[in-house]
């Protein structure tokens, strides 16, 4: 008798789309992630976005009996949360509705979205897995890393242009790598290539000649490093 | 005596649809964590007189217009939108009319706060008319300046005076 209830609750509330993050159940915000993206933040509900950073949302809604009108998105309070060219730009702490309505302005349904900066950032393989220590290449190998913001426990969301670069362990500052690093190219000196593979901050190592390098991935004023060491 | 029980209560009835001759307004969702969006009503003589909105800046809220069952035709406007602005939704369900079988589209409107401040929001509709006096309240500060700031706080971590 319970169990009949309890399954009876159940397709009831997937038919009235409980399961939707959106506050009228309609309606909800996902990011635009890759399957096999452990790190993209494609879950609700969504995850806080990092100060400086823009959330690329998918909208999905559940709507008996029809399929999803034309939606755009409307941020209650743009000082804080913007949204430009369909993707939320988050500006300041803080929170606000983000409206999603039809073209002629009915609000389908509406979500509050969280704002607050990064603390910390942590680096991880693309299969989600956490990198706690140096990473050892033989050369011609390559490793992708992901960085992931944090504000303290919490893990954040958002895509930001996080500077990478490198320096030569003992040999100071590798005054070329930062440079390219700022110009945003390939980095062809060192022990480590940096390459970009089209997202914004993923990039790929390659391990190019034999010796010890640290990648520093940095956003604003928090920065994370890992140590690389290339043997032939 | 059965005759005047049933005349009492006729007569107890006929007041009660004279007293609520407005709709009736209800929340729909609720305030994100922190935040404020609370809907009261401000009570009369016979019934709701109006009603009060308490809103953070930055937060929506869903209310919801009822007369025995959604209410006709529900327009809103709002008499200051840069503190509150009021927009239609577009509610997918269906609400049960008094005591009919028949069920009709939910009468729904989203009010968000804009600005710190007080305004009203008038909403109209075929079953009759409600206002709402809208407070909208700043989003609180950082949360250790909020925790220092409250009283109940503050005498938790007082030490007694020695």
């Amino acid at each position: 008798m319970l169990a009949s209830t309890l399954v009876t609750a159940g397709a009831a509330a997937a038919a009235t789309g409980c399961a939707m993050g959106g506050a009228l159940h309609q309606a909800t915000l996902v990011g635009q992630c890759a399957a096999d993206d452990a790190a993209c933040s494609r879950r609700h509900p969504q995850a806080p976005i990092a100060i400086g950073t823009h959330f690329y949302p998918e909208v999905s809604t559940e709507l008996a009996g029809t399929t999803t009108p034309n939606l755009r998105l409307e941020s209650v309070a743009p000082e804080i949360v913007a949204v430009e060219d369909g993707a939320l730009v988050a500006r300041k702490s803080g929170a606000s509705a983000v409206l999603i309505s039809t073209d002629d302005g009915s609000i389908v349904d509406f979500v509050h979205v969280w704002v607050a900066p990064a603390t910390k950032i942590t680096l991880s393989r693309r299969d989600g897995e956490r990198i706690a220590g140096p990473i050892a290449l033989a050369v011609g190998e390559d490793v992708t890393l992901v960085p992931a913001l944090w504000n303290g426990a919490q893990r954040l969301s958002g895509d930001g242009e996080a500077q990478w670069r490198e320096t030569t362990t003992g040999g100071g500052g590798n005054a070329a790598a930062h440079a390219a690093a700022q110009a945003q190219v390939e980095i062809t000196t060192g022990p480590v290539a940096i390459l970009r593979d089209g997202s914004a901050d993923r990039r790929r190592l390659r391990a190019r000649t034999p010796g010890r390098a640290t990648v520093i991935v940095a956003l604003g004023d928090v920065q994370a490093t890992v140590d690389v060491e290339v043997v032939p | 005596m059965i005759a005047r029980g049933l005349q009492r209560l006729a007569l107890a009835a006929a007041l009660a649809a004279v007293a609520a001759c407005h709709p009736v307004l209800s929340a729909e969702t609720p305030a994100p964590p922190g935040r404020s969006a609370r809907l009261d009503a401000v009570d009369g003589f016979w019934s709701v007189q109006s009603y009060r909105l308490e809103l953070s800046q930055g937060v929506a809220v869903a209310v919801s217009c009822s007369y025995g069952g959604p209410c006709e035709k529900l327009t809103a406007a709002s008499d200051n939108a840069a503190i509150a602005e009021v927009r239609a939704a577009a509610l997918q369900t269906l609400r049960p009319v008094a005591l009919s079988t028949n069920q009709q589209p939910a009468a729904v409107v989203v009010i968000v706060g804009k600005a710190p401040g007080t305004t009203t929001i008038r909403l109209y509709s075929h079953d009759g008319n409600r206002e709402i006096a809208v407070t909208v309240v700043p989003p609180p500060g950082a949360p250790s300046a909020s925790l220092a700031s409250s009283p109940a706080v503050a005498a938790a971590t007082t030490p007694p005076a020695s």
